[in-house]
């Protein structure tokens, strides 16, 4: 593992905290969709994340990657629906009411889903951070050779 | 936009015509670190292009390229003011 691996790694977490903030903002976004293409109300979603092996590596370094669990990327894995079940309101005039006058809307608490953008905001300035060290790493390094 | 760096003279090729000698594993080293570093400008080229026409490119993704070239060219440079410092070293000896 080379420092341009570490740039590499910290890379995959900025895509997946860039994916957590698209995500987090379209749960805001449809905090009161009543009105999905595949029926019902919107659902909160949420992204998975696992640890990944950093791509572009040649096989052997991979292999090692693996075998010692040193160093890994971040990858989303999936964007999975939350198993909150929706909210009931009595909202008679509305088009999409049921016959008792009952409209399901998303169980998304925008709060909640501010606080999620931030952690998203500032998890990807830690990773740019991450890689702002990491040039100045090399660059110490190049001066060795000045 | 400006013209990106066009790939590198082969060193074999800036070496073979003035001095006459065969290549050693040496040039061989360093015109495969000039090939690098050659694509990875490329690669960053490519990624800032596709950023600037909006082909869907992470704006990190792209920067992180250019960090790379920056930081290999600087590598790259490095190596070569220190062979010309060597070669002038050696170029001093009296005779």
């Amino acid at each position: 593992m080379n420092l341009f691996d570490v740039m590499t790694i910290s890379g995959t977490a900025l895509l997946a905290e860039r994916e957590r903030a698209e995500v987090t903002a379209s749960n805001l976004a449809n905090a009161e969709t009543t009105r999905t293409p595949e029926g019902g109300p919107y659902r909160r979603q949420n992204v998975m994340f696992a640890a990944h092996r950093p791509f572009g590596m040649p096989f052997g370094q991979q292999l090692a990657t693996m075998v010692d669990f040193s160093a890994r990327g971040v990858q989303v894995t999936g964007v999975i629906p939350d198993s909150a079940p929706p909210v009931r309101r009595f909202e008679p005039g509305h088009p999409d009411a049921d016959a008792a006058g009952y409209v399901y809307a998303p169980a998304i608490n925008p709060i909640e889903e501010q606080v999620n953008l931030m952690g998203a905001a500032r998890a990807y300035q830690a990773n740019v951070s991450a890689v702002v060290a990491t040039r100045n790493m090399i660059s110490s390094a190049l001066e060795i050779l000045a | 936009m400006a013209n990106p760096i066009q790939a590198f003279t082969s060193v074999q090729q800036l070496a073979q015509p003035t001095s006459g000698v065969s290549t050693g594993d040496f040039l061989q080293t360093l015109d495969g670190m000039l090939n690098q570093v050659g694509d990875m400008h490329t690669e960053a080229q490519q990624q800032v292009t596709d950023l600037l026409e909006g082909k869907g490119q992470d704006v990190h993704s792209a920067m992180i390229a250019v960090e790379k070239a920056d930081l290999s060219f600087q590598l790259m440079m490095q190596v070569r003011n220190k062979i010309i410092q060597a070669y002038q070293t050696v170029s001093q000896i009296p005779f």
